[in-house]
């Protein structure tokens, strides 16, 4: 995914909060949903579920094993593998937006 | 701390699950190391997001709207019947047999106290004087003549 896939509110929210992380004040919580739906869409329906009850919900590992009928390790090795995708996408667009932005 | 410590560690648990220490350990290196910081960033963003996409509201599809606006019309349209007749409705059933079955109670108590007059009269006849208590004197002996007692006697043997 790149900068040229999101819409302008995702462009302009990406902006927004890539100055100054330290303040993540998200004024438009749609648009950071509707940016959230768009990385996810990189992982498999299972991964996807796992990460958003342990990083969305706060989940522990043994709540979202039993929910999903999961082990604990494949919980933890799932979530493990969404978390390192998503930072990864994330660090690709965050890359190619800062290089827009230098120009 | 090299760089795959970092990312391992940020990869291994939520953000908002670590250690204060741990988080200083991550920002003392980020600060120094480059790709680090960028995915230290990409971290707390995806963070942010995650929880944003977590607390999202999803809108009803227009069927469910569709669905449930027709539910409550049908509840609407039944309230407005009547609440005897629905009381009538609802209990029709249970009304009918217990008349039903007090009809039956009321045909079988008629007919057990049917044979009991039959007795009554049967024991009037027995109470009548037999040959036997006239002519032992028995009972009615104050109320019959000599005429009738003798009578009685020699009917029944000629009888014989």
């Amino acid at each position: 995914m790149t900068v040229s896939d999101l819409t302008e509110e995702e462009d302009k929210w990406l902006e927004q909060h890539l100055p100054d992380l330290e303040e993540k004040s998200v004024e438009n919580s749609v648009v950071a949903a509707d940016l959230a739906d768009r990385l996810l869409s990189v992982l498999s329906p299972e991964d996807q579920q796992a990460l958003l009850m342990i990083d969305g919900e706060q989940a522990s590992i043994k709540e979202v094993a039993e929910a999903t009928g999961w082990s604990e390790s494949k919980v933890k090795v799932r979530a493990f593998r969404a978390r390192k995708k998503i930072r990864e996408a994330m660090e690709r667009l965050m890359g190619s937006k800062r290089e827009v932005m230098s120009r | 701390m090299n760089d795959k410590h970092i990312t391992e560690l940020l990869d291994n648990t939520p953000l908002a699950s670590l250690s204060v220490s741990e988080l200083e350990q991550i920002r003392s290196h980020a600060h120094v190391c480059e790709p680090c910081r960028d995915a230290f960033a990409a971290a707390q963003l995806s963070a942010v997001m995650l929880k944003e996409r977590a607390q999202a509201v999803t809108e009803p599809s227009p069927f469910f709207q569709t669905r449930v606006m027709a539910a409550w019309r049908e509840q609407q349209a039944t309230e407005s019947v009547p609440a005897l007749w629905r009381l009538w409705k609802s209990a029709r059933t249970l009304v009918s047999s217990m008349a039903l079955t007090t009809a039956a109670l009321g045909a079988l108590s008629f007919m057990v106290s049917a044979p009991t007059t039959t007795t009554n009269v049967m024991d009037q006849t027995a109470s009548a004087p037999s040959a036997e208590s006239v002519i032992f004197g028995q009972d009615n002996d104050d109320q019959l003549t000599y005429e009738q007692v003798l009578n009685t006697i020699y009917v029944d043997d000629e009888d014989k």
